[in-house]
């Protein structure tokens, strides 16, 4: 395919083997980060799973800021004074072996998934935050462990939040709107004086496209894997 | 994860719990569709990890996974556990029960103590040593509140209490204390536990001797940051009794207190949120893409009155929620017919049983099945018309009307004209212009259509009626809006281009007059209009104010406004599949909006009202237009009723 009259879309075939060429440069090059998996998605679960069909996933990512407070490793007797118990006091075994943490460092993890949009044709942006309990965060809480200068810049340019209904999963998820993906991946690439061969574009696509929509979360790439 | 304590005391950091979002969405959905009331316990599997955080320790994880899959589901994931993170399984139990009250009177020591004697039983079998999972067990408790989304919830972590407590005596990195032999074979041991499917937990004591701390860099065991440590346990006579279970401890702590804990999921599984954020989608992306400089928030918090629920007051309630409009009142006397659903967008046949429903009834709650987030009301009322004289009997409760109508008037921001005559416009007009409300017609003909706001009405200000009693007329002149800034007369009403006053139109009309047939296009035609154009009037930056454009082949594409221009009055005929804008000044004698019955109203209130309603001639009195009409016939020139075509000319009387 010729490059000069590429749309800036791929094929669900396509995204596969992106995404696979992706996730290996990412496990090569980026050190900081876990890597990549690819779990399947498919439309109908009582056949047996179509090869194309799946989302590349990284989980647990920890985006809260560094906290200078914290005291986490506090030892101290288990408090068994006033406690507004459900459980009968009585029955409260004295336990001098039960470490009690005080002042508990309250972490915040970021899923992200990319998913393939059969609409728009391009890889989509899905994520999701919670605390170390399990409990959702609300996007405004997200904003505010986001680096501000880049969710700002590209919020209104390139980016655009909104909560819609994960595919595979069926539970709200927030994602990075695709509508305006194609236009300027073309560019991307366009832009690129070589006149590069399909065959590579495809293996560049998704990083190139990662490190766009990675910057809303501060997730640089190393130079690296751009070579 | 052990540590070292002050003295000797070997100390456990207890587990803490960590449940993912989706545990709770299997949970309900399991509830709703599967178990129903029947509250017996439910095995979940808990999943840990080693610690791969330098400051904070793993949590045991409940994931979707961690509850039999829902076979009606068809999105579920076969039952393969996912395999990208370490994740050793942990056996435990659920109790969830149907009510608060159920949760709290929960046995809470003795569920402990059974899970306990399981771990137990397990030690003293030997099953231990084969499998250490079964060391570590989950016990959980919770009551799923599934109208407010909101689950409580509360773990356990059993763990059989050492009396004396154990001590430690020894604790180094991995890497000192074994030699390089064992530390490749504990390496390998350790990473292919990832792999296997029937893991032991990392963490825990064998042969309650060794205690091994296993910490992780990048899903690799890291022996520099593992510790392994010797602690001393002194094995209590009773033990070797299968009957003499040590004591038990474990339920978590919430912030540093004994009690459950709650979270709410509304946000993410109450159908209505989900609706809310929905319906903003639509209009966000439309002023990130296209429309920048769209004021949503005005929109959200307009409040609109729509005067009829017909084949108008339907679809300009549908296209205002379309806009983002939540709050809608909607005002009609009428029932719904049989011959109403197909051309009034907001009712079905349902709606038309035992004589039918009450329009403005049926409407709102159409509405709020479309959009349960709507804010609508609906009024069953009908509107005070002149022409129509009301007995002494009605008198009270037609005055009654109309001071709901003016209070009406007075509490929204936008008001619709869509009723069937004209004269039941006039009331309307006349508060509105008293009010300076923004005020839009739509009026259908058989093929035709008019779509226009009002102009503001005569007087700047509304006075304080009380303190000006005496010369409210003077005071009123001083206020009078004659001319905009720009020198301009302010815009017309709908009736100021009418030489006749309202009066009856309904009797002695032939039965398709009566009917009121219209090309059923138009009816959606004039909506989407007038709201479009109440859009517009929002976006103008003198609003009620803003002077009227006309559509000129000639202006393309560049607008001033990014909605384009604001018209007075549009124009449009079906057979031509034409329209055209058009505009009219206010006229002085106006029935409805000029100066001199506006006063009146102001000096008078509800007797003039009564007086128009009851004597067909008293309007055309007081506005002069009577006098007009004597001096024109003088002149024998003759009137033409039908509206022709004109061209970009105003109309003046």
């Amino acid at each position: 395919m010729d490059v000069l009259h590429w749309d800036g879309t791929l094929s669900a075939k396509d995204f596969r083997i992106g995404a696979f060429a992706f996730a290996q440069k990412w496990e090569s090059c980026n050190l900081a980060f876990p890597p990549w998996s690819w779990l399947p998605c498919p439309k109908h679960p009582w056949l047996a799973p179509p090869e194309e069909e799946g989302y590349l996933s990284l989980e647990k990512i920890c985006i809260s800021r560094p906290n200078e407070e914290e005291d986490i490793d506090q030892i101290s007797q288990i408090d068994t004074g006033e406690e507004e118990t459900c459980c009968s006091r009585n029955e409260d075994v004295l336990d001098d072996a039960t470490l009690v943490q005080s002042n508990h460092h309250e972490l915040h993890y970021c899923d992200f998934h990319i998913v393939y949009s059969s609409t728009f044709r391009v890889p989509v942006l899905y994520f999701r935050a919670y605390c170390s309990d399990g409990r959702p965060l609300p996007l405004d809480e997200i904003e505010k462990e986001l680096p501000a200068c880049a969710s700002k810049e590209l919020s209104k340019k390139w980016t655009f939040i909104t909560q819609e209904e994960h595919p595979c999963l069926k539970r709200p998820w927030y994602k990075l709107h695709p509508c305006g993906t194609a236009e300027w991946m073309k560019l991307l690439f366009l832009s690129d004086t070589a006149n590069p061969k399909f065959e590579v574009v495809l293996e560049l696509y998704l990083l190139s496209w990662f490190s766009v929509v990675g910057q809303v979360f501060g997730l640089r790439i190393s130079l690296k894997i751009s070579n | 994860m052990a540590k070292e304590g002050s003295g000797s005391i070997l100390q456990f950091a207890p587990l803490q719990s960590s449940v993912d979002e989706g545990f709770w969405h299997r949970l309900s959905s399991l509830k709703l569709n599967k178990f129903g009331i029947d509250d017996s316990p439910i095995p979940i599997s808990g999943f840990y990890a080693p610690c791969s955080h330098p400051q904070v320790s793993n949590h045991l994880t409940l994931l979707a996974e961690s509850l039999l899959s829902d076979s009606n589901d068809e999105s579920t994931m076969p039952s393969v556990i996912r395999g990208n993170r370490n994740r050793c399984s942990v056996p435990g139990i659920l109790y969830n029960t149907n009510t608060m009250e159920g949760f709290h009177a929960l046995d809470k020591q003795g569920l402990l103590k059974a899970e306990a004697m399981k771990i137990w039983e397990e030690i003293h079998s030997g099953k231990a040593v084969e499998d250490c999972a079964v060391l570590s067990r989950v016990l959980l408790i919770s009551f799923a509140d599934l109208k407010k989304w909101n689950f409580h919830y509360w773990f356990a972590f059993p763990a059989l209490a050492l009396d004396p407590p154990a001590t430690l005596v020894d604790l180094r990195p991995a890497s000192q204390w074994f030699t390089l032999e064992e530390a490749e074979s504990v390496s390998t041991a350790c990473n292919e536990w990832r792999n296997s499917s029937v893991t032991a937990g990392i963490l825990r004591i064998w042969k309650l001797v060794n205690v091994m701390v296993k910490r992780e860099n990048r899903g690799f065991a890291d022996l520099n940051l593992s510790l392994v440590g010797e602690a001393l346990i002194t094995v209590q006579q009773g033990w070797r009794e299968q009957q003499c279970v040590p004591n038990a401890v474990g339920w978590e702590l919430n912030k540093g207190r004994k009690v459950p804990r709650c979270i709410n999921l509304a946000k993410s599984m109450d159908p209505t949120r989900l609706a809310i954020s929905a319906a903003d989608l639509n209009l966000k992306l439309m002023r990130w893409r296209a429309l920048p400089s769209l004021n949503l928030e005005i929109l959200f918090s307009l409040k609109c009155l729509l005067l009829g629920a017909g084949t108008l007051g339907c679809q300009v309630a549908r296209m205002l929620m379309a806009w983002g409009v939540r709050r809608i009142t909607l005002l009609d006397n009428g029932r719904v017919a049989m011959s109403n659903p197909l051309r009034q967008s907001l009712y079905t046949l349902d709606d038309c049983h035992n004589g039918g429903d009450f329009k403005a009834t049926a409407a709102v709650r159409s509405l709020q099945r479309i959009f349960p987030a709507v804010e609508a009301e609906g009024i069953v009322m009908a509107i005070p018309m002149p022409g129509h004289p009301v007995s002494s009997q009605e008198e009270k409760s037609v005055l009654e009307d109309c001071k709901r109508l003016n209070d009406l008037i007075d509490s929204h921001d936008v008001i619709f004209l869509l009723t069937d005559t004209r004269e039941s416009r006039w009331l309307p007009t006349l508060l509105c212009a008293n009010r300076n409300k923004i005020t839009i017609t739509a009026a259908l003909g058989f093929d035709s259509f008019l779509v226009m706001r009002h102009g503001p009405g005569p007087f700047n200000s509304i006075p304080n009626l009380k303190a000006e009693m005496e010369d409210s007329l003077a005071a009123g002149m001083d206020n009078l809006v004659l001319t905009n800034t720009d020198g301009q007369h302010r815009l017309g009403c709908y009736f100021c281009n009418d030489v006749v006053a309202p009066t009856d139109s309904t009797s002695n009309r032939m039965l398709d007059q009566q009917c009121t047939v219209t090309r059923p296009g138009l009816a959606p035609i004039a909506s989407a209009l007038a709201v479009e154009l109440l859009v517009g009037i929002l976006h103008h930056p003198n609003g009620i104010f803003a002077e009227a454009e006309i559509a000129n082949s000639s202006s393309g594409g560049n607008f001033e406004l990014p909605l384009g221009i604001l018209p007075h009055q549009i124009r449009g005929s079906l057979p031509h599949f034409q329209q055209m804008t058009l505009l009219g000044h206010s006229s002085n004698s106006c029935t409805a909006c000029c100066s001199t019955v506006v006063s009146e109203y102001r000096k008078r209130g509800m007797q003039f009202i009564l007086q128009a309603i009851n004597h067909p001639t008293y309007l055309e009195d007081v506005t002069g237009l009577t006098e007009l009409m004597r001096s024109a016939n003088s002149f024998q020139l003759d009137w033409d009723d039908d509206i022709e075509v004109a061209d970009d000319e105003c109309v003046e009387l």
